[in-house]
C-alpha cells in the first residue's frame, strides 16, 4: 500500500516565448500538497494549470522558485515517485492494452512476465478484461483513458497527477470515469493532483480546490471540500460551494476572455 | 475475389486489342502479345544478342547497390535533418528544390563522373531512389504525435529510447511507403541509365535489340521488365501493408 508522498510548491514562475514577446504562464505559485490528498487545480483555459502540473511532474522547468517531492527538489521526470496522465491517452497505437500498460515498466526493465502480471492486474478491475489483446484503435474513448491510467498506475508511484484526464469525454462517461477513480483512490491512497475546469468533477472527486487566476496563473484560493464520498452534487453542502467556486472563477473567466480579445 | 476476376477480365481484354491493333499494322514496328513468348525464347537462345542471364545478373546487382546506398543515404540525411532542428530549417528547402528538378538532366554529369560503366548507372540510381526516402523519413518524423513523446519522457525515456520505441515505429508506415517508392525509382534510374548509354546490363540489351530492329525481341524484354517490377513492387506493397497494420 503506497502512503502517498507531500509536494511542495514553492513560488514558481514561467515565462514562454512567442512571436508577439514573452507571455508569463505561471506567476509566484506557492501550494503545499499533502500525502495522500487528492487536490485539484481548477482555472479559466490559459491559467497555467497544465504548466503547474507539467513542473511538478519534471517536463517544464520553473524559471522561479522550485518544487519539492518527498523534500528533494525535482530536475526531471521521476517515474519512480510521479505518474501522469494527460487529456489525449496518448496510447501507442502499434501496441495492446496490455503492452502499452506495460509500457513504463518495460522502460525500468521488468521482465515480460512481471509486466504481464501487473498490467492484467490492473486492467482486470478496471472494467478491461477481455481487451487486454485489442490495440488502442479498438478501444472506445472511455476505454483508451482507462488504459491509459493503468499504464500510469503501473508504474506504482506515490503521486499521480492527472491533466484533464476526463475532458475529451462525453458527459456520462465523466461521470461514470469520476466514479470509478474515487474507487482507485480508496483502494490505493496516492497523492492526486487533478487538473480540471469544470466545478462538478473538481467538487466529487477533491479533498481540496486550488482556483486559479487568469493568466499569468496565481493561485486565488483553495477551498476544502468536507464531503464524504459517494457525493451527491445536489445536496446542499454541494451546491454552497458550487456557488462559491463559480464565483471565484467566473470573475477570472472573464478576464481571461477579455484577455483573449 | 470480384476484384481479381475483373482484373483479369480487364487484361484479357487489353491484350485481345492490343493483338487485334497489331495484326492490322505493320508486323515489323507492331508486336503483338502472341509473338513475345517465342521472341522471348529467341532472345535466350540467340547469339545475335548478348547472353541475357549476365547482364540481369548485372542489372541486379546495380539496383541492390544503388537501393542499398540510396536507403543508407536517405535515412542518414532525412533523420539528421530532422532531428536537428537548426540544420533542417537550412538545407530543407534546398532538398525540396534539387527534388523538384527533373533528375534525367543530372545524367550526363554523372557519366562525366563515373564513366560508362555501372558506376554512373549505380549512381543515378541511388540519386532517384535517395529523395522519396529522406523525404519520408521528414515527413515520418513530422508526424509522431507529440504527446507520444511527453508520456515516454514523463516515464524516464532518455532520448535514445525515445527514438527506438515511440519514433521508429510511430514513424514506420510513413517510413515504408518512402522506402517502397526509393525502391521503385532506384530500379528506374538503373534502368534509364544503361539505356541512355552502357555497354553491359538489361536496358543495354533493350537496347541492343531495338537498334538492331529486333523488335519482337525488344518488346519481351520490355514485359520481361514490366513483369519482374511489378512482382517486387507487389511484394513491397504486401510489405507496406504488414508494417502499416502493425504500426496502426
Amino acid at each position: 500500500m503506497i502512503a502517498g508522498a507531500p509536494i511542495v510548491v514553492d513560488g514558481v514562475s514561467k515565462r514562454y516565448e512567442t512571436p508577439s514577446g514573452p507571455v508569463a504562464a505561471v506567476d509566484g505559485v506557492s501550494l503545499t500538497v499533502r500525502p495522500g490528498e487528492f487536490i485539484s487545480l481548477l482555472g479559466p483555459s490559459g491559467c497555467g494549470k497544465s504548466t503547474v502540473l507539467g513542473m511538478v511532474g519534471g517536463l517544464v522547468r520553473p524559471d522561479v522558485g522550485r518544487i519539492l517531492i518527498d523534500g528533494d527538489p525535482i530536475s526531471g521526470p521521476n517515474p519512480k515517485k510521479v505518474a501522469l496522465v494527460f487529456q489525449d491517452p496518448g496510447l501507442f497505437p502499434w501496441r495492446t492494452a496490455l503492452d502499452n500498460v506495460g509500457f513504463g515498466l518495460e522502460l525500468s526493465g521488468v521482465t515480460a512476465t512481471r509486466r504481464r502480471e501487473i498490467a492484467l492486474g490492473l486492467l482486470e478491475p478496471m472494467g478491461l478484461k477481455g481487451f487486454e489483446a485489442k490495440y488502442p484503435r479498438e478501444l472506445s474513448g472511455g476505454m483508451r483513458q482507462r488504459v491509459a491510467i493503468a499504464r500510469a498506475l503501473a508504474l506504482d508511484t506515490p503521486i499521480l497527477l492527472m491533466d484533464e484526464p476526463f475532458g475529451a469525454l462525453d458527459e456520462q462517461t465523466r461521470l461514470l470515469m469520476g466514479e470509478w477513480l474515487v474507487e482507485i483512490r480508496r483502494r490505493t491512497a496516492r497523492t492526486i493532483v487533478f487538473v480540471t475546469h469544470s466545478l462538478y468533477e473538481a467538487i466529487a472527486l477533491s479533498d481540496r480546490i486550488a482556483v486559479m487566476t487568469a493568466r499569468p496563473g496565481r493561485i486565488k484560493d483553495v477551498l476544502d471540500v468536507p464531503l464524504p464520498y459517494p457525493r451527491a452534487l445536489d445536496a446542499p453542502e454541494a451546491v454552497d460551494l458550487h456557488a462559491k467556486l463559480w464565483a471565484q472563477l467566473r470573475e477570472e473567466s472573464l478576464r481571461a476572455m477579455d484577455g483573449q480579445r | 475475389m470480384k476484384i481479381w476476376l475483373w482484373r483479369a477480365l480487364v487484361l484479357l481484354a487489353a491484350l485481345v486489342l492490343w493483338e487485334a491493333a497489331a495484326r492490322m499494322l505493320n508486323p515489323i514496328l507492331y508486336v503483338g502479345p502472341s509473338r513475345l513468348p517465342p521472341a522471348l525464347g529467341r532472345v535466350l537462345a540467340t547469339r545475335d544478342l548478348p547472353p541475357l542471364a549476365d547482364h540481369v545478373w548485372l542489372t541486379l546487382a546495380e539496383i541492390a547497390a544503388a537501393y542499398a546506398l540510396a536507403v543508407a543515404g536517405g535515412l542518414w540525411v532525412g533523420f539528421l535533418l530532422g532531428l536537428r532542428k537548426t540544420l533542417g530549417r537550412i538545407y530543407e528547402p534546398l532538398l525540396a528544390a534539387l527534388y523538384a528538378v527533373p533528375s534525367v538532366v543530372w545524367y550526363p554529369s554523372l557519366m562525366l563522373f563515373f564513366g560508362l560503366g555501372p558506376a554512373s548507372k549505380i549512381a543515378f540510381g541511388v540519386l532517384l531512389g535517395f529523395f522519396p526516402v529522406t523525404l519520408a523519413v521528414l515527413a515520418g518524423i513530422r508526424q509522431v504525435p507529440a504527446t507520444l513523446i511527453t508520456v515516454a519522457e514523463s516515464m524516464g525515456a532518455g532520448s535514445w529510447t525515445v527514438f527506438r520505441k515511440v519514433m521508429l515505429p510511430a514513424m514506420a508506415s510513413t517510413m515504408v511507403g518512402g522506402l517502397r517508392t526509393g525502391l521503385a525509382l532506384s530500379v528506374v534510374g538503373v534502368l534509364v541509365g544503361e539505356l541512355l548509354g552502357a555497354r553491359a546490363g538489361l536496358g543495354y540489351v533493350i537496347n541492343y535489340a531495338y537498334g538492331l530492329m529486333m523488335t519482337a525481341e525488344y518488346a519481351a524484354l520490355v514485359v520481361l521488365v514490366a513483369a519482374a517490377v511489378l512482382l517486387l513492387d507487389g511484394a513491397g506493397s504486401l510489405f507496406e501493408a504488414r508494417v502499416k497494420r502493425w504500426a496502426g
